[in-house]
């Protein structure tokens, strides 16, 4: 473990951490433009100039090991490493056409942040003088511009390592170098998202966000993408009650600062044709208390005649008072329509995403949700031996067996999150809380128990599921002593043994794996 | 804590003579103003109109580029500034490459502006301007809801002139430098810019 010391402060770093990444650890940022945690190391912005101690010369903090005894000074205490960073990013700024009102990357852009901490020059070189390179590019899901472009290869290097794809290049030399895909093509992989993230400037945008917000007014909220079994740690932007992007937030242990597109896509799905009120048959609106009340009513008088179907889309607190209520009520248990737990290790493609397409399988598997069998309890409801079937995510009715057996239910209760054709044979309607809309945990393909939290409200009476789940436990006559979210989880983990040294807060911001924390129990 | 305590004495009496001083001012002006030409208090509102600083901040104004289009690129930094969220932008795409935003919609809700002049402060593109028009009168809310034809079309524009811009610094120059050059002179102190700040 090599010790060194960074501005006057003393730090050990595991051994090949480069300058940077110390620097990084004793709680310096040193300005970089191709530098990246997840790309190989490139060094040619030299931009993240350090002095060192012995060496003749500045050096890349990028590209240089820290050695045992090295003594760094950053730009914060050396005048020398200051000049040097400020010069290059006047050399950067050159040819930049300052066209930060328009541009969308304004407000999270490297060469805006280093220019108001380090740069505060004034341009030497007239608009009129500066060279015009090509604008507004369509290539596919991105934009580009290579005006804006510092020519870093972060984009490159991450078409050759990350997507192995190499669609984009650099073209030209000199002073004219520009990025460009082959003949000016489109990205076409399910990765270009990735690509307007690691651009540190506004060169490779967003076209689906383009122009819809600027980024300062938007609050950040770490959550987890419910796209598939992967479950990458992600943040949602929102305002003012509506999510405006998804952007992946650094998990080395699962997703990289990777996000795969159709991923991302999924905040288009939180606003539109939501329920916001509870129905009954025919679309008769009540109140969500009264529909509960009458849900409940039909499940003691059903008894060990009623079928619960619960969804792998909702969350291990939403899955637990499920179960719950499903225990309390003796009737028969199930979630694997369509079989997810068969696909829920299997990969789609080579980098993220699986081919089971629901956010908590595992986690459903690992607290014996399924325990009727799908097969069994749908012909059950077609035989008529269930009265009443509870389903907890309206878009299982789309499945044309969940449908077809519903068909032979006199009571069919959903808990819904989105509108719809297929809730017209549902007799009571409930309506749900969508996971960007309450805290909960899901847990992905390996175990990995992962916080998200809420980001903004529900719409119209939507609850969370959970919610309506402790709602039905106590109209049962069986209440479980939970407030929230997190109280629901200790419960949870009381029950499920697996899950017994966990609470939300001691999951943390990146999860907790539970194959390594039962491994680690099993050798102690 | 200690603090500093300052004693008021309270003992000494006015007698009458404030009163009567008072009873004569508004006697005065009472008189002048029945009776005395041009030495009236009052206006006759609205034939008359009193006149205003060429920095008045009244209605805002969208300015055009020649072909007509709004000044306005959406960068939405007056509705970042105002402190009373009166402004509301969506923007949208204009074929023009070099310029490629432009407002969809641009709409202030003028009873809930403050008239600070920060966003004609914050204006990189000089496109919001605001007017010497004080006397915008509607019969609903709604209707003093702006849009951006009507921003840009201000009809007593003409009339009115064009009120507070940042760069008008000739109103205040003359006392600026007479401020500084006291500062200088007094207490030697020459004011440096402002570092900026993130």
């Amino acid at each position: 473990m090599p010790k060194c010391t960074i501005d006057g402060q003393e730090i050990e770093v595991a051994p090949g951490t480069s300058v940077i990444q110390a620097a990084e650890q004793a709680g310096v940022r040193i300005p970089r433009f191709c530098y990246h945690d997840d790309l190989p190391v490139d060094g040619n912005c030299r931009m993240c100039m350090v002095d060192i101690e012995k060496f003749p010369k500045l050096q890349i903090a990028c590209g240089t090991t820290v050695n045992e005894g090295m003594v760094i000074k950053t730009q914060v205490t050396s005048p020398k490493a200051k000049a040097a960073q400020k010069d290059t990013l006047e050399f950067l700024l050159v040819n930049h056409p300052i066209d930060c009102p328009v541009c969308d990357q304004a407000g999270e852009c490297y060469l805006q942040d280093q220019y108001m901490d380090n740069g505060l020059h004034d341009s030497r070189v007239e608009i009129e003088e500066k060279i015009n390179k090509r604008k507004v590019v369509d290539i596919g899901p991105i934009m580009l511009d290579a005006e804006r472009c510092v020519v870093c290869s972060r984009c490159i290097r991450y078409e050759r390592e990350v997507t192995k794809t190499n669609l984009l290049e650099f073209v030209n030399r000199g002073g004219s170098t520009q990025i460009s895909t082959y003949n000016g093509g489109p990205i076409t992989h399910e990765y270009a998202g990735n690509l307007v993230d690691v651009c540190p400037v506004g060169a490779l945008l967003s076209k689906d966000f383009r122009f819809k917000m600027r980024v300062w007014f938007l609050k950040e909220t770490d959550s987890v993408c419910p796209g598939c079994s992967t479950g990458c740690n992600m943040t949602i932007d929102h305002r003012d009650g509506e999510a405006y992007r998804f952007r992946p937030r650094r998990n080395v242990e699962v997703n990289k600062s990777w996000m795969c597109d159709p991923g991302r896509d999924l905040y288009k799905m939180i606003g539109p044709d939501r329920v916001t009120t509870a129905h009954r048959f025919g679309g008769a609106v009540a109140p969500a208390s009264e529909i509960v009340h009458e849900v409940a009513a039909k499940l003691q008088a059903a008894g060990a005649n009623s079928a619960f179907l619960a969804s792998p889309r909702a969350s291990n607190e939403d899955a637990f008072t499920f179960k719950k209520v499903a225990q309390a009520v003796g009737g028969r248990l199930d979630f694997r329509v369509g079989n997810p737990q068969d696909k829920v290790n299997v990969c789609k493609d080579e980098i993220l995403q699986r081919e089971d397409r629901h956010p908590n399988t595992q986690g459903l598997l690992d607290q014996g949700l399924g325990v009727t069998g799908v097969e069994a309890l749908l012909a059950d409801c077609k035989a008529g031996k269930v009265h009443v079937l509870v389903l907890q995510d309206g878009s299982m009715l789309n499945d044309p067996g969940v449908a077809e057996a519903a068909k032979g239910v006199p009571y069919v209760a959903v808990m819904a999150t989105h509108q719809g054709t297929h809730l017209i044979n549902a007799h009571a309607v409930i309506p749900v809380a969508m996971w960007a809309e309450t805290d909960g945990t899901f847990t992905n393909f390996e175990q990995r128990v992962q916080r998200f939290k809420r980001a903004f409200d529900a719409p119209g009476e939507a609850r969370p599921r959970w919610e309506v789940g402790l709602d039905l436990l106590e109209r049962l006559g069986q209440p479980m002593n939970a407030a929230s979210a997190g109280d629901v989880f200790i419960e949870m983990a009381v029950a499920t043994p697996a899950y017994a040294d966990f609470t939300h807060r001691s999951l943390g911001p990146l999860g907790k794996s539970l194959a390594t924390a039962n491994k680690a129990q099993a050798s102690a | 804590m200690a603090s500093n305590v300052i004693t008021v004495n309270r003992d000494t009496r006015p007698g009458y003579m404030p009163i009567i001083y008072g009873m004569y001012l508004t006697l005065r002006n009472m008189f002048e103003t029945l009776f005395v030409k041009g030495r009236s208090a009052t206006i006759e509102y609205p034939e008359k109109k009193r006149n205003i600083s060429g920095r008045y901040r009244g209605v805002h104004l969208l300015t055009a580029r020649e072909d007509g289009t709004p000044k306005c690129v959406a960068c939405y930094m007056c509705a970042t500034v105002c402190p009373a969220e009166c402004i509301y932008i969506e923007s949208g795409e204009r074929p023009e490459k070099k310029i490629e935003k432009y407002p969809t919609r641009f709409e202030i809700d003028l009873l809930r502006c403050v008239y600070c002049g920060f966003c004609v402060d914050a204006c990189p593109e000089e496109a919001i301007l605001m007017s010497r028009e004080n006397d915008l009168v509607g019969e609903s809310r709604a209707e003093l809801i702006i849009d951006r034809e009507n921003l840009m079309h201000r009809g007593k524009l003409a009339e009115v002139g064009r009120g507070y811009h940042p760069t008008d610094h000739d109103v205040r120059r003359p006392v600026r430098i007479a401020a500084l050059e006291r500062l200088k002179s007094e207490h030697g102190i020459v004011p440096q810019m402002p570092a900026a700040r993130r």
